[in-house]
């Protein structure tokens, strides 16, 4: 059968070596384990909620405007009028000028956006750091790209009167950080606000990084897909705004997270030229260009944010006080029950530990497969409630090092989030009773 | 990590530059100069044809029968559609990551329906970002650095980059017009099969087979897919067949797939376009149709580039598909519909052509038309440009004549400029309108 002798020719395997070790993903099983089991599903990070009228308007007027040429190829590095809003939006931002051609670019989600960084500027034995606990996909893309991971975490300082943890109180060591610093660094990962603690690094934070960055002439690739999501009046500091850092930093955006409209695949990134140059390369050879009417609506709907910039009816007002409100209640609900919640800064994401409830889940020793995740799967199997095992966010060797945590995503219409505390309630009292 | 094809001797070179450049940064340490410059793996691919001719033909002046897209509307049920999902909170949201389940399922009942055979459209099928995001998904996950693979020229020019940036060998071969150069038929352009087998050798991965065939217009008939065929499965290599025009046929022809020949299944990744199929080329969606073992890779690729395609697209697209299924016995069906509507454009396009006094080439499928320019003998000497003789004349045909088309050239590797420099194509899926405006500016070509 010619099925096998394709395999038996090549003295290796069919696929491309670039493969090895990156065709895990933890998301391809949990989305199918939520969508088979769950009733009230906390798990992958998207909205359950509309997008903003605003913005479904503006794609329904692009549709009946009769333009039919919005159903063709646009620009392939981004469709001019969102470029162009992105660059007069990231102008003000950032307090610089920006060229909408060539400090701009727009991709098929931030996702391909830190696809495009890493081919781009990441060499067969560059070294790449990344602060765990981290978005999963950075350590396949470097593997794939040929560079090495190396690993720095965030690690707990609880506060001393027992209150619940901030994502505040979970720290990077300075020397630490320092010491990831070898001849062979290329870049440094950041994500602020961070998925899945939701830390939104201080400017002390972020100048600790800078300042290792400029004296070892290593470039930031800056994951800020939640910029808008911040709570109790902190501030999203954009490190690129930092003294030496404009030149060497890549900022990565993302409609899905700024417009909860996760399904239409629009990210971007802003940057210097002589950087983004690289990953126009990296585009025109892989994808191209972006859908256009997604592009198109996306445009008006920064155009409104532009006019409204600041005041109550923006939405990147509006979003993140809604957001507030159920980040708020999801804490509250699992504080309620003894699942302790590390209270998020920023993101739609809350992570608890839910250590008081172990004993539901009998540890299984010389597993495999880190105690969170058994758990998060006993859990949506038995409770019906999906959430995320924080070791999803570890890389390989150090996916024990945390093995009491979850992921509760909380952008959720009120109802989700009233049942996601009735399942818990009962559970509760299960265990109590 | 370290595998005996990595090429060492290059890697010692590296290294070696490396230490040198950074001892220089210590020594010079007032200001450190910035090193950071592309990977290797895209040296010498920024480059590209088309942001330098979209740009130019964006002048509205200019009558654009360059880059392949339509300016027809595309079918208005497919804009209802569209409009239809727009409505619907959910379909805002990510969907599956190897494609939207709506989506993969119209694709393997209508793909079913054309190859004869079951396809699983979970683990046989993956949802790309045009068929572009194909063909770049099958090239990563398959082809690497001590790879070869045969691309047949003319080629749609990204194969060339693609191949190079997985690390392999672009291997060319020509195709070579039978009758002594005067060709009038996309037809008349062939590969010589003795040509075709020395290309063939243990390092060879992959062919890269595109019908109906873009710049030409050929359509590969049975005859000379199982020649490819035959090398395919004497040499047992992968064969990556582009297939985005495969309802464009025109009337004496038909496409076959051929993955649907003998042995050819189980080595061949076929990939198909929305934006071809239903002229919505700005949707950008494709996909990729193989056995399992080959489409998992490409799958574990796509969720480590950009892992799901939009969703309200998908699911728009997957209704269009469900519509054109149930009347795929009729000829009203729009994969049938649109062929018919294009053939008389082509004919129209052929004839405004002759009479300016061009060669062109009668494609049997596809859009696009190239057409022999030398026959007009326009001298571009005292440009002295060191482009090529067609790029010379599209961008003179451009500035004098505000008609714009593709040089040839820019399809074929750099050994094979010189046998394809008299050639530009024009792309012919426009409306009347505009072939309107392409018809008064060539009756008066040869008027100023």
């Amino acid at each position: 059968f010619l099925f096998h002798s394709l395999q038996a020719k090549m003295s290796r395997p069919v696929q491309a070596r670039r493969l090895e070790g990156v065709d895990k993903n933890i998301w391809v099983e949990f989305v199918k384990l939520a969508a088979t089991y769950s009733k009230v599903n906390l798990g992958q990070g998207f909205p359950d909620f509309p997008p903003p009228d605003f913005l479904t308007e503006a794609l329904t007027r692009a549709l009946g405007g009769g333009n039919h040429m919005l159903h063709q190829y646009t620009r392939a590095f981004g469709h001019p009028p969102l470029v162009k809003v992105l660059a007069q939006f990231f102008e003000k931002l950032l307090g610089r000028d920006l060229d909408p051609m060539t400090n701009v670019m727009v991709t098929v989600g931030a996702y391909q956006a830190l696809f495009c960084c890493f081919q781009a500027l990441v060499d067969e034995g560059d070294e790449v750091i990344i602060i765990e606990p981290f978005f999963d996909c950075y350590e396949p893309m470097v593997k794939m790209a040929g560079g090495t991971p190396v690993f720095v975490p965030l690690r707990p300082n609880p506060p001393k009167d027992g209150k619940l943890m901030s994502s505040a109180d979970w720290q990077l060591d300075p020397v630490e950080l320092a010491s990831k610093f070898s001849e062979r660094t290329k870049a440094i990962v950041l994500n602020s606000p961070n998925n899945p603690l939701g830390k939104v690094f201080s400017r002390g934070e972020l100048g600790l990084i800078a300042e290792l960055c400029v004296k070892h002439d290593v470039l930031c690739i800056s994951d800020e897909v939640y910029e808008w999501l911040v709570y109790d009046g902190k501030q999203h500091i954009r490190i690129a705004s930092l003294q030496g850092m404009w030149d060497r930093t890549v900022i990565i955006g993302s409609a899905g997270k700024t417009f909860s409209t996760t399904g239409w695949k629009v990210g971007w990134v802003v940057g210097p030229d002589r950087l983004l140059q690289h990953l126009r390369t990296v585009h025109q050879n892989s994808v191209y260009h972006c859908a256009t009417i997604v592009q198109e609506a996306v445009a008006q709907g920064f155009q409104r944010e532009l006019m409204l910039y600041g005041k109550p009816e923006s939405y990147f007002v509006q979003l993140p006080k809604e957001l507030q409100q159920k980040r708020d209640w999801l804490v509250q609900s699992l504080d309620d029950v003894g699942m302790k919640p590390i209270i998020p800064e920023g993101t739609y994401f809350v992570v608890a530990d839910i250590s008081q409830f172990k004993s539901d889940v009998p540890d299984v020793p010389n597993s495999d497969e880190p105690y969170d995740s058994r758990f998060a799967k006993w859990m949506v199997k038995n409770k019906g409630l999906a959430a995320i095992p924080l070791s999803a966010f570890y890389s390989e060797a150090h996916k024990n090092n945390y093995t009491n945590f979850i992921r509760f995503c909380f952008a959720k219409e009120e109802a989700t989030l009233k049942a996601a505390n009735d399942i818990l309630q009962k559970w509760k009292h299960e265990k109590t009773s | 990590m370290f595998l005996a094809s990595r090429n060492f001797c290059c890697r010692g070179i590296k290294l070696r530059t490396d230490l040198l450049s950074r001892s220089i940064k210590h020594s010079t340490s007032a200001t450190m100069p910035f090193r950071h410059k592309n990977t290797r793996r895209i040296e010498g691919l920024d480059s590209n044809i088309w942001v330098e001719f979209t740009k130019m033909a964006a002048d509205p002046s200019i009558v654009n029968l360059g880059q392949g897209f339509p300016d027809i509307s595309p079918p208005s049920y497919v804009k209802e559609e569209l409009a239809k999902v727009a409505a619907v909170d959910r379909l805002n949201q990510y969907t599956r990551g190897f494609g939207h389940p709506s989506l993969v399922k119209a694709l393997s009942q209508v793909y079913e329906k054309v190859c004869g055979r079951k396809i699983d459209p979970f683990t046989d099928i993956l949802v790309t970002v045009g068929a572009y995001g194909s063909l770049f998904s099958t090239i990563q996950a398959l082809i690497e650095e001590g790879d070869e693979v045969i691309i047949i020229e003319p080629f749609y020019d990204c194969y060339e980059p693609m191949v190079k940036m997985a690390g392999a060998k672009p291997v060319f071969i020509p195709l070579r017009c039978k009758n002594d150069g005067n060709s009038a038929h996309s037809a008349d352009w062939v590969l010589d099969p003795d040509e075709l087998a020395n290309k063939f050798n243990s390092k060879t991965k992959a062919i890269i087979l595109n019908t109906p065939h873009n710049p030409t217009g050929k359509v590969f008939t049975l005859e000379e897919l199982q020649v490819i065929a035959d090398l395919c499965i004497k040499h047992d290599t992968l064969c990556i067949s582009d297939e985005v025009y495969e309802w464009l046929v025109y009337k004496g022809n038909k496409h076959i797939k051929i993955a649907t020949l003998p042995g050819m299944w189980e080595r061949t990744v076929t990939i198909g376009s929305a934006g071809k199929t239903y002229s919505v080329t700005g949707w950008k969606l494709g996909w990729s149709i193989g056995p399992e073992y080959l489409i998992k890779h490409l799958q574990v690729v796509h969720q480590n580039t950009l892992y799901a395609c939009p969703t309200p697209l998908q699911e728009a697209l997957a209704q269009a598909f469900w519509i054109d299924y149930k009347r795929m016995d009729d000829p009203d069906c729009y994969f049938y519909s649109l062929s018919r509507e294009l053939e008389s454009k082509r004919d129209r396009m052929a004839q405004l052509l002759k009479e300016a006094g061009l060669n062109p080439v009668i494609p049997d499928g596809g859009y696009f038309m190239i057409v022999d320019v030398s026959t007009l003998n326009v001298d571009l000497s005292d440009v002295d440009d060191k482009q090529p003789y067609d790029y010379k004349f599209v961008k003179w045909m451009m500035a004098s004549k505000k008609l714009s088309a593709i040089p040839l050239s820019a399809f074929c590797g750099s050994e094979t400029k010189k046998q394809f420099e008299k050639y530009i194509r024009f792309c012919f899926i426009k409306k009347d309108s505009t072939l309107d405006a392409a018809e008064v500016i060539l009756k008066n070509w040869n008027k100023q």
